[in-house]
């Protein structure tokens, strides 16, 4: 497995929503007009494609991307930043899931993440699956799909973070190591 | 370090009069066979509905899914995904002995910990962490400030793992661990 490698998903370059169709979806997502986007506002709104409700740690994990002050939602400005996030992963699912079935099996994923830069082993898609696969189907749906990308992204920045010779080895303390896992997963 | 896994179960195999042979005689085991089904394994969607069926999680709430993966795969030992009626057994035991520490340290009986409660409870089951790492802990299983039951089982379920994991790389035993960027990502995402 590499690392060293870009393994972002690529950004795509379209031109941005404008404010006004933005402030539109906003309203109607923000129910409760407080002006701001809590998680379950966000959950509602959020379609994963299968008729199931949208993975309620992915909605956890975008919105705590987003939201700079920490309030528990996010407000219009940072929405704006949510929604782009969504999209493009929306346009990178889609792309790889080639058979439009609105889920990504094995050999999908494998093309996606190799796509990103990862090099990672046969076996290890295995794990991934397992561990993402909330519908038990042997594949992964959209929300389960982001959620996948940004712990291995999580998980790939903090072992960097230590790996300050870059040579694919760190040596942790225990309470580092702790500190680490339980901050991401 | 110890690991905090609680008292014993409470229910002794029964003997029946002119009782079963085997397995069938330990009560658990009918509980168990109506839990698995036809199959004879408990799956993590069976093991949610027999533990919220069991109310363990207290208000008749759902038992977590994630967490009853965790305890799936923290006793898996033929990684089948699934629990045979051993597997069950220990689980069990495991659950009561969590249960009964749980509520010695929910003192008001309010069915949630809070954070400084969390912390007492991990420092007994022997872990010695600093306040920066328990505080990290705390919040990843924490809502509002509170952790019920089913968070507290996964957060030691995943101390116990975490803490495996780390040891079999410490081979010195000095504290200090080495991880390749695969087996690094391989075990946090495996447990």
């Amino acid at each position: 497995m590499a690392y060293h490698n870009q393994y972002r998903p690529p950004h795509y370059n379209q031109a941005p929503p404008d404010q006004a169709f933005l402030w539109n979806i906003f309203q109607r997502v923000d129910k409760d007009r407080s002006g701001a986007i809590s998680d379950t506002e966000l959950q509602q709104a959020l379609s994963n494609g299968t008729w199931t409700p949208f993975n309620p740690v992915t909605v956890r994990s975008i919105i705590s991307m987003f939201d700079r002050e920490n309030k528990g939602g996010v407000n219009f400005n940072e929405f704006a930043g949510v929604w782009k996030y969504i999209t493009d992963w929306q346009n990178i699912f889609r792309t790889y899931d080639r058979d439009n079935s609105g889920f990504i099996d094995k050999n999908e994923l494998k093309q996606a993440l190799t796509g990103f830069g990862y090099r990672l082993s046969d076996q290890f898609y295995n794990t991934l699956i397992e561990k993402f696969d909330r519908q038990r189907k042997g594949q992964v749906a959209f929300d389960d799909f982001i959620q996948c990308c940004i712990v291995l992204q999580r998980l790939t920045d903090v072992f960097r973070r230590y790996d300050t010779d870059q040579d694919g080895w760190i040596q942790v303390s225990y309470e580092q190591y702790l500190s680490m896992v339980f901050n991401i997963v | 370090m110890s690991y905090g896994y609680g008292a014993a179960p409470g229910g002794q195999p029964g003997g029946f009069p002119g009782g079963f042979p085997g397995q069938q005689q330990d009560p658990l085991f009918g509980y168990f066979s109506a839990v698995a089904g036809q199959d004879g394994q408990i799956s993590a969607e069976e093991l949610q509905a027999c533990l919220t069926q069991a109310n363990f999680s207290g208000g008749y709430k759902p038992f977590n899914l994630e967490t009853c993966r965790l305890m799936i795969n923290m006793l898996d030992r033929d990684m089948s995904g699934q629990m045979g009626f051993n597997e069950f057994k220990e689980l069990w035991a495991v659950m009561n002995g969590w249960k009964q520490h749980f509520m010695s340290i929910d003192r008001d009986m309010s069915g949630t910990v809070d954070a400084q409660e969390m912390n007492q409870a991990i420092c007994s089951m022997g872990y010695r962490l600093s306040p920066q790492a328990m505080n990290i802990i705390v919040k990843r299983y924490s809502t509002h400030g509170k952790i019920t039951f089913d968070d507290y089982v996964a957060c030691c379920v995943k101390l116990r793992s975490l803490t495996d994991i780390f040891r079999r790389r410490d081979q010195a035993q000095q504290g200090a661990a080495t991880f390749q960027y695969d087996d690094f990502i391989q075990c946090i995402m495996s447990t």
